[in-house]
Formats: C-alpha cells, structure tokens, sequence
C-alpha cells in the first residue's frame, strides 16, 4: 500500500494548528482576566471597598 | 507548577512524535499512514477520560455544590469536545486513504459523532443559562447523562457490525501488536494525558477568574 504521507502531514497538521490555537486562547484569556483583576483590586483599595469572594453572586435557587 | 506541567507537557509530546515517526516501524499492510493511530488513539484515549472526569465531577457538584467541582467538569468538558472533534478529524484522515472514504455512518463513527454533539450541547446549555447555579445545576445532570454515551462509543465494534478495526490496546485478552509499536502508542498516551492536565488546569483557572470577575 502507498506510505499516503500527505494524509499523515494533514492529521499532524491540524492537530498542530487546533491544539497550538486553543493554548493560545488560554493563555490570552488568562492574561487578560489577570490584568482585569489587578485594575479591580486596586480600584477598590483606592475606595476602600472590600474583596468580594468568588461565586458569591451565586445564590440557590429551588 | 504549571510552568513544570507544560514543560513536562512539551517533552512528551516530543518523545511522543520521536516514538511515531523515528521509533516505530512502517506498518507493513498500510504504510506511513498508521502513524496516524499515534495521534488518533490518544485523543480518543483523552476524550474518554475528560468525559470520566465531567462524569466525577458533575456528581460532586451535585452534591457539595462546589465551585471548584463545577469549574473542572466545564473544563474537562471542552477539552473533551476538543479531542473529540480532534478524533473524528483524524479518524477521517485516515479512513480516505484505508477505508477508501472520508466518512461511513458506521456503528463506531456515529456514536462518537452523538458523544460530540452531545458535549458541544452541554456547553451551549452552559452558555445559553444566565443564572450560573441553575446552568451549573442543569449541566451537571447532562454530563452524567452523557457519560453513558463512552461504553457505547468503546464497545460499538463489539456490539455491532463495523467498519472500524476493534480496539488497538483498551480490550480484553492478549495484544496482537508489536511491543514497539505498543511502547509508541503508550508514550502518545502519556504525553495527551500530560496535554489534557495541562490544558484542564489553565482552563479551569480562567474560569475561576471569570467568576471572580463577575462577582
């Protein structure tokens, strides 16, 4: 049977392409919700306000 | 820590293409081409333990109600879908020039196609939910309920007449693969997992941080 590498180079490729594209999703992502977080932080220490926790707008519901 | 775990990450998946390509022998019945299992049983491999881990967690949720628990089962959902969407790719790469075509609505193919469309629900249903306990509540039950689908997925080559091969190494008895050919596969199999911690803890700290945000 033919070796077909331009099949093997697709499959690799692509799986390159998605995973490297979904890393850097991440990492912007991330980066960003940090840097958010740091202009929250000191916004509220210039009010004096305090650090709300996370998930506390989370009320149950029935 | 995470920086170690990419690290780590990194090197497997090297070792993982230096055992696929460098290591392992050309398979004598298709060719090159089987060098595609290395990067297809993997992320099967992966899809299945993401979809296990949503399973697991979305039971705690339930619960303890913990946001840490809701946090993992979203993201180990998404890389599942990511590595399933990754295997149907890949599988049909390699069924055009095996096979002779890119897709057949065999027991296998669209089992894993329903396990792929069934997750992409859960997330949308996440999405589409404002109040966030009540998605969380709501996607909990769903990725118990689709977990089910995985046996399905797996043991579809048995219950059913395929097209697709049975299972290369998760099966009962003895493995009819060369030892070489096993230790690439178990390298792959390494390295994804390593891929899949990786990419679960970024992704759940990203949402931590958009609940944080939004408190």
């Amino acid at each position: 049977m033919a070796d077909n590498w331009s099949f093997v180079i697709a499959a690799y490729g692509l799986a390159a392409v998605v995973l490297v594209a979904y890393w850097r999703f991440l990492v912007r992502r991330e980066k960003e919700l940090d840097d958010a977080s740091v202009v929250r932080r000191e916004m509220r220490q210039e009010t004096g306000r305090p650090e709300p926790q996370a998930g506390a707008s989370r009320s149950p519901s029935p | 820590m995470r920086r170690l775990l990419g690290g780590v990450t990194l090197a497997g998946l090297v070792a993982g293409l230096v055992m696929g390509f460098g290591i392992a022998p050309r398979e004598a019945t298709q060719g090159n081409v089987q060098r595609i299992m290395y990067l297809h049983v993997p992320s099967v491999w992966v899809a299945y333990l993401a979809f296990g881990v949503v399973l697991v967690a979305s039971v705690v949720y339930l619960i303890r109600r913990s946001d840490a628990a809701d946090q993992l089962a979203h993201a180990s959902a998404e890389v599942g879908v990511l590595f399933t969407g990754l295997t149907i790719a890949t599988g049909s790469i390699w069924g055009k020039p095996t096979w002779g075509t890119w897709w057949t609505w065999d027991a296998r193919l669209t089992s894993v196609s329903i396990l792929f469309v069934m997750y992409l629900g859960y997330l949308l249903l996440r999405g589409m939910i404002e109040d966030r306990e009540r998605g969380a509540r709501f996607a909990a039950v769903l990725g118990i309920v689709a977990a089910f689908n995985v046996p399905l997925v797996h043991f579809s080559v048995y219950w059913w007449r395929t097209l697709h091969q049975p299972p290369s190494l998760m099966k009962p008895g003895p493995g009819t693969m060369p030892a070489i050919i096993i230790a690439a596969l178990l390298v792959n199999f390494a390295a994804f997992t390593l891929l899949y911690a990786y990419f679960v803890t970024r992704r759940a700290r990203v949402l931590g941080l958009e609940a944080e945000a939004e408190a």
